[in-house]
């Protein structure tokens, strides 16, 4: 309770803090606006439907994007398990291409595919693509041998083992991945959009940025604030939904 | 099951073996089927190199990108660690901060990059501050975690022996968190890198984010492929050092 | 027991584990040999590492010997029989993920049992274990007796005619286990399945089974084999009874020597380990 009442009182110190900062004499509002028109503007991004098209360039891309991964991710990753001389092969590979900065790509992904939709999609993919596949073989791949054995020992052809004993024994663990691939997808659209694009949030928070409309552009990344928190919680949900009974 | 009879090659040199097959089928591919505006062979990438590394403002602008990286690491590591200890020590700023810091954790923050060039010019402050803003928190949030999994009955125990704030701090708290610090170290690294390229790659009239765009709106994909190659060449030894680090200082202090 | 019909005959069974050469290549068996009849309950009993559980994946098919051969009924073994034969593991191998008559109905279902039977069969067989009131539970959910005895369920789902249990209590306190040896003795008796069973408890391997086999120190081989000449179901009372304790005491000396033997091994290579 008192936590609640510490944390609340934080959070109205930092609104106090950012309004007495804006008063006249303080930040230029080209780079900190004051907070009333921000709230203002946002709620009329909430009601009214000027930022529908962005947002459904963005929703569209990432839910490729994350499609393509998931697919990719899961299908090679299964593959790569079935055997485990695979995994010795191919998890350091993926786990050593994960520490190059996927971001990199972009510039080459921004030739190939242009300056819409398909660069964004084709980097969403590459980022969410590693920890989908690395959470597959490893969960795949490290499933306990003793369920197996008893699988075997009561008579399990292999669609049984793998449907009924591997699929739900790694199946928390590739959940992991697919949330994890399911954030990142969405991190990495932005990031594209606001380095290179034709449309979407990141696109429109780049273009205000550049009309020095910081008030409209504060609104809007308080917009990509808030769903990217939402879909923190929706994924986290999800996921934890998907566990249950796995404890 | 067929751990007994083992396929004859060793992993890594499968491994090798399937690199060195996806090399060359991308040469083939790309000399005989791809159109050279947009695709070029590994081995022109590697000829390009010569050509990037003669030209001084290429090899200028990567240099500074290193410096970014180097500086946005050191500031949030100082800071994050600093930050983090504080926080996680006091139980009252554990609660009123700590969710800020999670709350600003959560920020995609490619949203606010315009932001950073506004305030700070689209000089190396910019990305370097663009890389700090990545770096330090998950430096903090490590090194928070890290306090948390203090063992209660260790500090008990050193009080019950008479141990001065001091000494608690010098011979328990603080090698207690060696390996969060390397954790953190290596997380706030992998976050910096991502920061700075971004910035980097926004800013299209300097730095590599002009070369990249140069190179594409020019079609030389070599130009390109070498310049990004050398880059991803830097992050990885960057990432691997920290990595190297953490296994080495997590192991001595495995108990 | 003599005179009854052998159904499991295990005839010359060697295993080693690695190439001849190789320097942690282990011979766990060695030309074990064992006839085991109709509805017999043989315990079998020796060292740590002499290669009891080898010995019962042999049997179940889980695993292939080097030399020798295991029939059952005049089959010989050459993969898993789920038809005729039901485990209950060292370990505990019931799925997590899935309530206990769920865990019972998957062994089911990988049987080949239909679906229409599966409900009763395994609400009978919960029962019987004294589960009853614990079918909806996961097994995270239950104590470690109440997960082998879950286990247990399980294999008797089976309705096999061969139960193998290596150390199924093993992981248990000491009370624990009598209470459900004493179970187990009454259950056993009642279906009339041939049973063998690991244990590293010199009480428990007397007072549940006819014979008991001592295997020596690894490589295996059968040391002795000793008769329990006492009727099924056993009471409580046997427990406590000088026979079971004269037996228990020439198993003992039986086991020490090999025991020593292993220990003695042990202590020879002990340099290469550190
Ligand atoms: N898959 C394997 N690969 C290599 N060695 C093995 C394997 N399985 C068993 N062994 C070895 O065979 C020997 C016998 O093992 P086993 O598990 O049968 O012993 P056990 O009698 O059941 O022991 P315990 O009473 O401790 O369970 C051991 O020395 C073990 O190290
Ligand atoms: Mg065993």
């Amino acid at each position: 309770m008192s936590k609640r009442l510490v944390q609340l009182g934080v959070l109205i110190a930092i609104l106090v803090a950012w309004y007495v900062a804006t008063l006249p004499g303080g930040v230029h509002p080209l780079l900190l606006p004051p907070p009333i028109p921000v709230f203002r503007n946002f709620g009329v991004l909430l009601t009214t439907s000027s930022i529908w098209p962005d947002l459904f360039v963005t929703v569209r891309e990432w839910v490729t994007a994350f499609c393509l991964a998931s697919t990719a991710g899961c299908l090679i990753g299964y593959l790569v398990s079935r055997s485990g001389y695979a995994v010795r092969v191919f998890d350091p590979l993926f786990a050593g291409l994960y520490s190059v900065p996927a971001i990199l790509l972009f510039p080459l992904y921004l030739l190939f595919f242009g300056l819409g939709a398909g660069s964004k999609i084709a980097i969403g993919t590459t980022i969410a693509f590693f920890p989908v596949v690395l959470n597959t073989i490893a969960g795949l791949s490290y499933v306990d041998k003793a369920y197996i054995t008893a699988a075997k020992s009561m008579g399990a052809n292999s669609a049984q083992l793998f449907w009924s004993v591997m699929m739900p024994a790694a199946f928390p663990v590739i959940l992991t991945g697919l949330r994890l691939g399911c954030i990142v997808a969405f991190l990495s659209i932005l990031g594209g959009e606001t380095i290179s694009s034709l449309a979407g949030l990141g696109h429109r928070i780049v273009s205000l940025a550049e009309n020095m409309e910081t008030s409209q552009m504060f609104a809007n990344i308080l917009f990509a604030v808030a769903m990217a928190i939402i879909i923190n919680g929706l994924v986290s949900f999800a996921e934890a939904r998907g566990r249950r009974g796995f404890q | 099951m067929s751990e007994r009879r083992g396929p004859l090659l060793s992993p890594g040199i499968t491994r090798l073996l399937v690199i060195i097959g996806l090399l060359v089928l991308w040469e083939v591919s790309a000399r005989f089927y791809a159109d050279p505006l947009f695709l070029c062979p590994p081995s022109q990438a590697v000829m390009a190199l010569k050509h990037i590394f003669s030209e001084p403002k290429i090899v200028k602008a990567i240099e500074i990108t290193v410096y970014e990286m180097v500086t946005a690491f050191l500031v949030s590591v100082a800071f994050g660690m600093t930050v983090g200890l504080a926080i996680g020590l006091h139980g009252f700023t554990k609660q009123a901060i700590l969710p800020v810091v999670l709350l600003l954790y959560a920020i995609p923050q490619a949203t606010i990059l315009p932001l950073f060039v506004l305030s700070f010019g689209i000089g190396p402050a910019a990305k370097i501050a663009f890389g700090i803003s990545h770096g330090i928190f998950p430096v903090i949030v490590t090194t928070v975690a890290g306090v948390q999994n203090l063992r209660a009955p260790l500090l008990t125990a050193a009080k019950s022996m008479g141990a001065s704030r001091f000494q608690v701090f010098t011979s328990i708290i603080f090698p207690h968190m060696i390996p969060s610090f390397f954790t953190g170290m290596r997380l706030g690294m992998t976050a910096v890198l991502l920061g700075v390229l971004l910035a980097e790659l926004y800013v299209s009239t300097a730095g590599i984010g002009f070369y990249t765009r140069l190179f594409a709106e020019s079609f030389s994909p070599p130009d390109l492929f070498a310049l990004i190659a050398v880059l991803a060449a830097i992050a990885v030894t960057l990432n691997e050092g920290c990595r190297t680090m953490e296994r080495r200082f997590s192991r001595w202090h495995a108990m | 027991m003599s005179g009854a019909e052998t159904v499991i005959r295990i005839d010359g069974v060697s295993q080693a584990f690695g190439a001849p050469g190789d320097p942690r290549r282990v011979v766990a068996l060695e030309s074990a040999s064992l006839e085991i009849a109709r509805g017999e309950l043989l315990s079998l009993i020796g060292p740590s590492g002499c290669g009891k559980s080898t010995l019962l994946n042999i049997v179940g098919g889980l695993a292939t010997p080097s030399t020798g051969q295991v029939t059952i009924a005049g089959q010989v073994v050459k993969g898993p029989s789920p038809q005729k034969v039901a485990f209950v593991f060292q370990e505990n191998t019931l799925f997590p993920w899935r309530t206990v008559i769920d865990n019972v109905k998957l062994g089911m279902a990988f049987q080949g049992v239909p679906k229409s039977e599966r409900d009763d069969r395994a609400q009978e067989s919960l029962k019987a274990v004294g589960l009853a009131d614990f079918t909806e539970h996961y097994p995270s959910q239950l104590s470690g007796g109440m997960k082998q005895r879950a286990q247990l369920a399980r294999a008797l789902g089976l309705q096999t005619e061969i139960l193998l249990m290596d150390e199924p209590f093993a992981a248990l306190d000491e009370q624990t286990r009598m209470v459900l040896g004493e179970d187990l003795s009454v259950l056993l008796a009642r279906t009339g399945k041939t049973i063998v069973f690991v244990t590293h408890s010199l009480v428990e391997a007397v007072f549940l089974a006819d014979r008991v086999a001592v295997l020596t120190a690894r490589p295996g081989k059968i040391k002795k084999i000793i008769s329990v000449e006492e009727a099924h179901p056993r009471k409580s009372s046997f427990m406590t009874s000088p026979k079971l304790s004269a037996l228990r005491n020439e198993l003992y000396e039986l086991l020490h020597d090999e025991i020593r033997k292993t220990m003695t091994l042990r202590g020879e290579t002990g340099q290469s380990h550190e």
